[in-house]
């Protein structure tokens, strides 16, 4: 069966405890790991008649990157570690207590099960070797203040397919192509209008590149945030999406959203890197698609929840969202009769 | 020729014999006495024995409402606490935001009230509740805070303006109001930029020339008023009698002046220039300075508004904490970390929190205070108060015990008294030093 | 203000909050064909002889015309107009120098802001407001009218200026509630809303809710036009817990009947609902009710037996406009615990005002030539006596917009503006007084016991605005004219006469003489100086 992203419905929808802020999934398990606000994982099997999840206790705040890799589950919070659980015991193995210095954004595993990559408000990007927790390499790229003075945030990073590129992007919208080998700086790139700095009304700002994620063919880099924002007491901004040939340096693509405000909080290229998965919200959730060769959305549905972040499987036709106090899942296809 | 006009008009000498037009008796001291502020400034670092004596209040207004939980009264582990942790501070027991590390090491000089509840969510009801410290009546316009203080710790005569208040982001932006006690104990208001309207000499006209039109219009002035009876005449006048010494204030207001270090140690932010001016102006006999923070109404993105804007708040306030004490002003000066009301504990599905002012905190620095302690409590969830419920007019009574200004005080407006809060209203006796 | 509260709740408990109850029948009052300043002059004196004071003295002829041209021109009156004044020998010459006033635009544009003070405040208004204001004092609309109008004119597609009032309150039923009562009927009722008076604390917010009810059902469409709803009741939680439903009522405790508001079904409810979103979407008013609650109070208040509080209130805002203090302070707390000290004349003057069709400019024109209106503001021996006597006048701060327009023309040459009363001038003043707009930034409104700000002092002493333009060396300008004089007491005389509207003693003669003297090397600097102190002196500042 093949993906049509046209077809977009939700199947299941759940409730679940806190925020949750992240998740991972296989392709051949019907089984969801997530990290949520109250400082736990929790695994979902969505193959129970009723998935309900349950807990794996290791961290003291919000538990926000997720990542499979080989026969590790690791784990990382704003409470600055990284664990990793045993997935068959369930038991942690490995935690790292201060991996960064700051807030821990976000979790990644390369695709070969080699290493792992977490990012910090520290505003470095961290490799760690997948099966040691060895620290392989740390990435340092971005600025530790905004140009206003104020502390800087690294919310998103991206493997590529192949395992050898790793994208990270911040608060005022730099984004920085690295090659995991050397540790090397590859290219950097600016998404300035991410990143919303009142200097009147204010005197603060908002935004921020929320998201990144490389095509399957890793010549395109998508990140996304939310555009210029009148009033930023709210996320009252078109959600955003820019897409890169990062290696001429060129923006391919510029997706902005009137009526979907909000943040897009995660992003996924379908099948051949026909189409672009967006997910994210504001008091409300949404999902959007779009069509790369046309440039043009093909999709737009309401999420039960503001959305954090999601899996897409690797034939793009099922969908995996979690988010603030909910879990749903979408299929791409033709209805099964 | 340049030269020659300088000469014409810089000569002390010259200026007393030009003088002579309005005869001995008009040559008031006001002159002479208006250049005492500068030099007190500008020889010495630390302020005089005469102006540390002087009460001040420097009012950190943290307007749109800051979130008690990521400053003063975290609650780790409960889901309504967000993702911040609490952390130690330098006095056992008390635990305030990790986002305030610095405070955190300066706890010893500051108390926690963590039991407001003044049931005004509503920015502008609330603003003007914490600004007075009651509602207004019908008839009776009460004055703010800033207002009282100047007229109880400032002079009448006072060279330097007695109650400041900076504003300069737009939003919810509120000139504060002297109410009954009328436009002479107004702000001068600094809404633009750092410096005030209107307090430089125009280059046109010569010093000379501003200070004998402001001597010949005081003549006609005081011939106007005798025998008119009217508060408001003798305000008019007084009000241009302050000008020249307000003048010379203008100096307190230019942070260019001040050595890089100190510039270095408030830091580059706007705030932090701010705060460190109204260290100036109160160094200078300044009873009342208000700067305002905005803008704190974080309804979506509260953690991230909060990381910018209490990171910014712990440097600043700690800053001068240490800037005051080394200068052995701390003793002297009450530091009010207020805002119109708190933050919800829930949080919302943009990771805001909204309006609450059910149970939320402030803090008092200096002055007449017992540093290190703290009142009242709120409950696991951050709902409610628990313990030592307080408003807005115990606040205020707590305030004002602390300068040494009875609480119980009257004015009176016509023949009717008006206390300085509600009859029936205590201060917080355990936070008092 | 408890205690205050207390006695009204006492006394009016049975009746509703009297108006200051009439204290004596009206065959004893002053026969009503008798002129309004010759019964102003009545009361106030006869309270003044049996306290035994013996008044202040009558101003002199410059203080006369400089009082009455800022009362009811709203600005300084010009050298030409003080030396006429000044040296007609007419014994009759004050009247006509009032009907001269009364006649001209400058009178209905210092109307129109006195009254866009009151009923707007610092709101931001549209144009069409103003406009509507102006119109209206023009013609000298009588009051009762422009009560009606600015309740119940009808919506249109270019929405009447008359209903500003209530489009800016719309929001805020508390407001429309609150102000109209405060501003129209002289009483402001808020502190009954949440008054806990053991004893008659029911009744106290019924007659709260019962005004608000009267604006309950009005509201602003998504097109910002005026509407009001055909259904819907004011309930409120009384101090005991009980919710009740709030009956029509007046202040005078008078219930209004009204019809049953029409039963609809849901399908209905539903089809109205479109109706008025489509009205919306077509920007076009809402439908006006069959029955409509705020035409009820605008007659219940206007009819004989409760007119008392409208025609009081307006009596004694211009009084208090007129004399600097109100025959009742503060004078939106008009009631029985509050009563005047002159009750006859209180009662006489609202009498007067009604039986006259509520013309304010009759009114105005009688207090003005009152004896008590022109007595001096200086009591130099003994005791000033109490101001609610009225036996020395108050001084009066100036409006922004009168020291706008009052600078202008203190620091013109005079020579160059159009002529009095001619065509030009009407442009010409309504362009100055315009201009005058933007004082607000700097100069307070006036209030009682008004303070001036150091914030106006540093304004006069430093912006470049009054430099640029009050003491500009251009033609049109006063200092030109004094830079050219030869006779240096002439020019003085002349700055004091273009500024302060009298000429200068012998000693302020001798001060300025002197001062120029030394300053022979900058003489134009000099002149300015000397204009600066006298336009920033307080005798300018005020109305004395």
């Amino acid at each position: 069966m093949t993906a049509d992203p046209n077809k977009l419905t939700k199947k299941l929808e759940i409730g679940a405890p806190g925020i949750l802020f992240c998740l991972d999934k296989r392709d051949d398990s019907s089984v969801i790991h997530c990290g949520s606000s109250d400082g736990k994982v929790y695994t979902f099997d969505l193959a129970d008649e009723k998935p309900t999840g349950k807990p794996l206790e290791s961290h003291t705040s919000y538990v926000t990157g997720v990542a499979l890799a080989g026969k590790y589950l690791v784990s990382g919070s704003f409470d600055c570690s990284l664990v990793w659980w045993d997935l068959e015991s369930g038991k942690p193995v490995r935690t790292v207590k201060d991996a960064h210095a700051r807030w821990i954004r976000g979790v990644k595993a390369a695709p070969d099960g080699s290493f792992v990559a977490s990012v910090g408000d520290d505003m470095v990007c961290r490799l760690w070797d997948a099966e040691s927790g060895k620290l392989l390499r740390a990435l340092q790229g971005h600025e530790l203040q905004t140009p206003h003075h104020f502390p800087s945030m690294l919310y998103a990073c991206a493997i590529s397919s192949d395992s050898k590129l790793v994208a990270t992007a911040d608060r005022v919208g730099h984004i920085v192509i690295w090659e995991a080998d050397s540790g090397r700086s590859l290219a950097t790139l600016e998404a300035p209008v991410m990143y919303t700095w009142d200097p009147s009304l204010r005197r603060h700002s908002i935004g921020g590149i929320r998201s990144v994620a490389f095509s399957r063919d890793n010549k395109l880099v998508a990140v996304g945030g939310v555009g210029k924002i009148g009033n930023i007491d709210h996320l009252d901004g078109p959600s955003r999406i820019e897409v890169f040939d990062w290696q001429a340096g060129e923006r391919t693509h510029e997706f902005s959203h009137d009526k979907l405000k909000g943040l897009v909080e995660t992003l996924a290229f379908g099948p051949d890197d026909a189409w672009l998965v967006a997910a994210g919200g504001d008091h409300g959730g949404f999902i959007q698609i779009y069509d790369l060769k046309e440039k043009k959305a093909i999709k737009e549905e309401k999420a039960p929840m503001h959305v954090h972040d999601m899996v897409l499987s690797a034939d793009g036709t099922t969908l995996f969202t979690v988010g603030h106090g909910r879990l749903a899942t979408w299929e791409l296809k033709e209805a099964s009769a | 020729m340049a030269n020659r006009r300088a000469n014409f008009c810089g000569s002390e000498d010259h200026l007393i014999h030009r003088r002579g037009f309005l005869g001995a008796a008009a040559a008031a001291g006001a002159f002479a006495a208006n250049m005492g502020v500068l030099n007190v400034l500008r020889s010495q670092p630390l302020a005089s024995e005469l102006k540390r004596q002087q009460k001040h209040v420097i009012l950190l207004w943290l307007a749109g409402g800051s979130s008690q939980l990521e400053t003063w009264d975290p609650k780790p582990g409960h889901e309504n606490g967000g993702p911040f942790r609490a952390i130690e501070t330098n006095v056992p027991g008390v635990h305030i935001s990790e986002l305030m590390p610095k405070m955190a090491q300066r706890m010893h000089t500051t108390c926690l009230i963590r039991s407001l509840n003044t049931r005004n969510a509503d920015h502008g009801g609330g603003a003007e509740l914490m600004e007075r410290g009651r509602r207004d009546e019908p008839t009776v316009k009460y004055p703010d805070l800033g207002a009282i203080v100047a007229r109880e710790l400032g002079r009448p005569d006072s060279e330097v303006p007695d109650y400041v208040s900076m504003y300069t982001t737009a939003e919810g932006r509120r000139k504060g109001s002297a109410g009954f006690l009328g436009a002479r104990y107004a702000p001068m208001f600094l809404d633009k930029d750092l410096m005030p309207a209107n307090i430089r000499r125009l280059e046109q006209i010569s010093d000379l020339d501003h200070q004998q039109r402001g001597e010949l219009r005081q003549v006609l002035g005081e011939r106007f008023a005798r025998g008119r009876g009217s508060h408001s005449v003798d305000s008019h006048n007084s009000a241009y009698k302050r000008v020249r010494g307000l003048m010379a204030s203008e100096k307190l207001f230019d942070v260019s002046l001040e050595p890089q270090q100190y510039r270095d140690a408030y830091g580059p932010t706007q705030f932090g220039e701010q705060v460190l001016v109204a260290r100036r102006l109160i160094e200078a006999g300044v009873p009342f300075v208000k700067v305002a923070r905005g803008w704190w109404d974080s309804h979506g993105q509260n953690f991230e508004t909060h990381l910018e804007l209490v990171t910014e708040l712990d440097h600043v306030m700690s800053t001068l904490i240490d800037d005051l004490e080394a200068r052995g002003l701390l003793e002297h000066t009450l530091i009010i970390t207020l805002g119109e009301f708190g933050r919800t504990p829930r949080i919302n599905p943009s990771l805001g929190r909204d309006h609450f002012a059910s149970a939320w905190s402030c803090s008092l620095t200096g002055c007449g205070i017992k540093g290190g302690s703290v009142w009242g409590k709120t409950s696991p969830d951050g709902m409610s108060v628990v313990d030592g419920e307080v408003g807005a007019g115990e606040l205020f009574a707590t305030i004002f015990q602390a300068l040494g200004i009875d609480h119980k005080k009257d004015y009176y407006l016509g023949s009717r008294p008006i206390p300085l809060t509600n009859p029936g209203t205590e201060p917080i006796r355990d936070v008092l030093a | 203000m408890l205690r205050t509260f207390q006695k009204v709740l006492l006394c009016a408990a049975a009746c509703g909050i009297g108006a200051i109850a009439s204290v004596a029948p009206a065959e004893e009052l002053l026969p009503a064909d008798r002129p309004i300043p010759e019964v102003v002059d009545h009361y106030i004196d006869a309270e003044l002889q049996k306290r035994e004071i013996t008044p202040a003295a009558q101003v002199g002829d410059h203080e006369v015309i400089r009082r009455i041209t800022l009362d009811l021109a709203g600005r300084i009156p010009t050298v030409a107009e003080v030396q006429a004044y000044v040296q007609s020998s007419d014994p009759n010459k004050r009247v006509q120098l009032v009907d001269r006033l009364l006649g001209l635009p400058d009178f209905a544009l210092h109307q129109r802001n006195v009254l866009d003070q009151l009923l707007a405040g610092s709101d931001r208004m549209e144009n069409a407001w103003r406009e509507y204001l102006l119109v209206a004092c023009q013609e000298n609309r009588p009051w009762d009218v422009m009560f009606r109008e600015m309740m119940l004119t009808e919506e249109s597609q270019s929405s009447p200026g008359a209903l500003g009032f209530l489009k800016s309150r719309a929001k805020d039923l508390d407001r429309m509630t609150g102000d109209t009562s405060s501003i129209f009927f002289g009483v402001d009722i808020s502190c009954a809303k949440c008054h806990d008076h053991p004893l008659v604390s029911d009744w106290l917010q019924d007659h709260y809710f019962g005004l608000q009810s009267f604006f309950s059902r009005t509201y602003l469409t998504k097109a910002n036009f005026l509407a009001e709803s055909d259904e819907g009741d004011v309930k409120f939680k009384t101090t005991a817990g009980e919710t009740k439903s709030a009956q029509l009522m007046f202040l005078t405790g008078t219930v209004i009947t009204e019809p049953e508001a029409p039963q609809r079904s849901e399908e209905e409810k539903k089809q109205r609902k479109e109706e008025l979103a489509k009205l919306d979407e077509q920007k076009q008013p809402h439908p006006v009710p069959q029955y409509s609650r705020r035409a009820a109070l605008v007659d219940v208040a206007l009819r004989p037996g409760e007119r008392d509080f409208f025609a009081r209130a307006a009596v004694n805002r211009v009084w208090h406009r007129l004399f600097g203090w109100g025959l009742v302070n503060p004078i939106d707390q008009m009631h029985s615990g509050n009563p005047p000290l002159h009750p006859e004349l209180l009662d006489w003057l609202a009498r007067d005002f009604i039986e006259h069709g509520y013309d304010l400019k009759r009114l105005i024109r009688g207090l003005v030539l009152s004896q008590a209106y022109s007595r001096s503001s200086i009591w130099l021996e003994g005791e000033r006596p109490d101001r609610d006597l009225f036996a020395v006048a108050n001084v009066k701060p100036l409006t922004p917009r009168q020291l706008g327009v009052s600078l202008d023309l203190a620091s013109r040459n005079q020579a160059t503006m159009p002529e009095i009363g001619a065509d030009k001038w009407q442009e010409f003043i309504a362009g100055r007084e315009n201009r005058a707009g933007r004082f607000s930034t700097w100069i307070e409104v006036p209030t009682d016991d008004f303070q001036v700000s150091v914030t106006e002092a540093l304004y006069f002493s430093n912006n470049a605005e009054i430099v640029n333009e009050f003491l500009s060396t251009a033609n049109d300008r006063l200092i030109s004219q004094l830079v050219g004089q030869e006779d240096r007491e002439a020019g003085l005389q002349m700055a004091a006469l273009n500024v302060l509207s009298r000429p200068l003693d012998a000693e302020e003669l001798t001060l300025f003489k002197n001062y120029l003297a030394q300053r022979e090397d900058n003489l134009t600097g000099a002149w300015q100086q000397v204009l600066w102190a006298m336009m920033t002196s307080p005798e300018f500042r005020f109305n004395h």
